[in-house]
């Protein structure tokens, strides 16, 4: 196997913009650029214009620009127009990249258009990103391009439908597990991971294996069946592995969440303890920067926390649920200054123990994928009274910027409330792909979630799957919710262990051949001396 | 009367060149578009067009436009309206002083 169509797979599931790309890449290109040169619905204006070629140019030119410029611009721009005039007949949306057709009198699309729209916007964001520790940039996106033998390949490959919808078998109180892999089977970087096979059940020598059971899954998922699908052996896998898993009690969700995630990354080839790059890590790993300021000589002492995923508060400080819950104001007070007691910290520069200190805690890295718990189940640690759950509603957004709880964004506050942070906004972005719903009451309730598929919402209840909305989604009392970075960013030059480990495994099986062989020739050439 | 609109135009010409110069103009829209989000309220508007224009033959903008604009209007919560004010206010003053 050689390097470069796993080089290209990186790069491919790196340029997921998940609205407006999910399809498979390279399988739909071919089809769709026929059908929309006679597709009726295609405006006839733009198609006039792009007819001669300096026209096109022009306005191809002109987009570029103004679409650069949007992606470039920070919060000190000068230039008010959102929708800039490209020619006549068209103009511009900068920020959504559509482009208005005056004498249709409405946004019309285009192929050309889409296009430049994604790789200028790429292309000004690769210059503008720059991380916090390395030195060098954004590795630049590669598209993939087929070579000989994989186009041959895919002419003879039956399509697969890119939908994965399938409801899941309840098999005795699993509710929890099936919410938690339906929000596996729409994690668009699971689901590229998986279905791009880089974790193949027939070749894996482990028993016992999540990672195995997660390929199998998607198999599943994406098979041409659709009846309801029991996922019995993935269950099993659980409790054969952990312990605190097994039986059939009711287990909560966000607890198997996370025994999947450590099962995964555990079994993932190449995993590691520190720094790991699994696919696991790489998806949902970022970290936390805890800062605890001395009140008396100002000292900051700083420590990491790697994280997978937040876990907020649903209640004040006050100890009453607050009135008016959204995502927004938890992730305020989860990153609030906060007094220390006078015995809780000792300053390792004054080193008198007695005094305050101020703590606060922000995002220094942003995972790809943002998954967010809200502590509804309460066990009070004093007496003995029965765990309570919080049925307080909280109010979750379809996108949030996550920009103002970073560290970077908390250092560069302070000058008259103007925050500054660095790269283009669009790198703070993430949608809403998945959430979580629990109903009933502590010991005796049931999972259910949403889930989109592009830009549509469906509701999974066990094996019953259901169109639904956006705003039922947002209505429903949400437990956990993922986001998902809308433009994905790499590290400078990386090589994910999981490659490494599986060019060693090669080189090792190669050399145990070798030596087979030897040993093989040598028992050959003993033989003959023998006999002589 | 002309002469007093013309008055009003010119002013709010002059007031809007001086906020875009300042950057107080996207410091606002920023801020108004997060209290949006934050509320609920753009996320709402996104479902009314979506699902209004799931049915809607021939699809057009002006006709999504015509039927939530009313409704877009109203619905903005009013301790949004009155913090976004607030800050207009505060830097027409501010301008005006000087």
């Amino acid at each position: 196997m050689s390097a470069s169509p796993d080089s290209t797979h990186t790069a491919l599931f790196g340029e997921e913009s998940t609205f407006s790309n999910e399809a498979h890449p390279g399988i739909e290109p071919s089809v769709s650029s026929d059908t929309s040169e006679n597709d009726i619905n295609r405006c006839s204006h733009i198609t006039s214009v792009f007819a001669d070629t300096s026209a096109k140019a022009g306005i191809v030119g002109k987009f570029k620009t103004v679409v650069a410029w949007h992606t470039r611009r920070t919060h000190s721009s000068l230039h008010p127009a959102k929708r800039r005039k490209v020619s006549s007949p068209t103009c511009v949306d900068t920020k959504s990249g559509s482009v208005f057709c005056s004498e249709c009198e409405d946004f019309v699309f285009d192929d050309t258009i889409d296009d430049l729209y994604l790789s200028t916007v790429l292309s000004v964001e690769e210059q503008k990103t720059k991380f916090q520790v390395e030195k060098r940039g954004r590795e630049p996106y590669q598209p993939w391009i087929p070579t000989g033998d994989e186009s041959i390949i895919l002419k003879d490959a039956a399509t697969v439908p890119c939908q994965g919808r399938r409801g899941l078998l309840n098999l005795g109180q699993t509710c929890f597990l099936n919410v938690i892999l339906q929000s596996f089977i729409h994690n668009p970087l699971l689901r590229n991971y998986f279905l791009s096979d880089r974790h193949n059940s027939r070749l894996c020598k482990h028993s016992d294996c999540t990672c195995c059971e997660m390929d199998n899954l998607f198999t599943e998922i994406y098979s041409p069946t659709n009846t309801p699908f029991g996922p019995t052996s993935f269950l099993a896998t659980t409790w054969k592995v952990s312990a605190e898993m097994s039986g059939y009690a009711q287990q909560d969700a966000h607890e198997f969440f996370i025994t999947a995630l450590n099962q995964i990354h555990g079994t993932c080839r190449g995993s590691t303890n520190i720094s790991c790059n699994c696919i696991i890590h790489q998806t949902f790993a970022g970290q936390f920067q805890s800062d605890v300021t001395c009140e008396k000589c100002g000292t900051v002492t700083s420590t990491i926390d790697p994280m997978l995923d937040i876990s907020l508060e649903l209640r004040s400080k006050s100890g009453e649920p607050a009135a008016d819950n959204t995502l927004a104001s938890c992730l305020r007070r989860y990153t609030k200054p906060e007094k220390l007691g006078a015995r809780e910290y000792s300053c390792s520069k004054c080193t008198k123990a007695s005094h305050e200190a101020v703590k606060r805690l922000s995002i220094r890295t942003l995972p790809p994928v943002l998954s967010f718990q809200f502590k509804r189940f309460e066990h009070k640690t004093s007496g003995k009274a029965a765990p309570q759950k919080i049925d307080a509603p909280i109010r979750i957004p379809l996108s949030i910027n996550m920009a103002p709880y970073t560290t970077l964004a908390m250092n560069t506050t302070g000058k008259d409330g103007e925050t500054g942070y660095p790269g283009p906004v669009a790198m703070y972005e993430y949608d809403l792909f998945a959430v979580i719903n629990h109903e009933g009451q502590m010991d005796n309730g049931h999972y259910t979630n949403f889930a989109r598929f592009q830009d549509e919402w469906y509701r999974f209840d066990d094996d019953k799957v259901t169109p639904s909305t956006l705003s039922d989604c947002l209505a429903s009392n949400a437990y956990m919710c993922f986001y998902v970075k809308r433009h994905l960013d790499y590290k400078p030059y990386v090589k994910p262990t999981y490659l490494v480990a599986r060019e060693k495994d090669i080189v090792r099986e190669q050399a145990m051949e070798r030596e087979k062989e030897a040993a093989r020739m040598k028992e050959v050439d003993d033989a003959l001396i023998a006999m002589v | 009367m002309s002469k007093l609109t013309s008055e009003v135009e010119v002013l709010h010409v002059e007031v809007h060149r001086r906020m875009i110069e300042n950057g107080e103009w996207d410091r606002i829209l920023h801020l108004l578009s997060s209290k949006l989000s934050e509320s609920g309220w753009a996320d709402d508007l996104l479902h009314r067009a979506k699902e209004n224009s799931r049915s809607m033959d021939p699809l057009s903008l002006q006709t999504i436009l015509q039927e939530l604009l009313s409704h877009a209007q109203t619905s903005v919560p009013l301790s949004v309206k009155r913090e976004i004010t607030t800050l207009i206010k505060q830097f027409v003053r501010e301008q005006f002083e000087k």
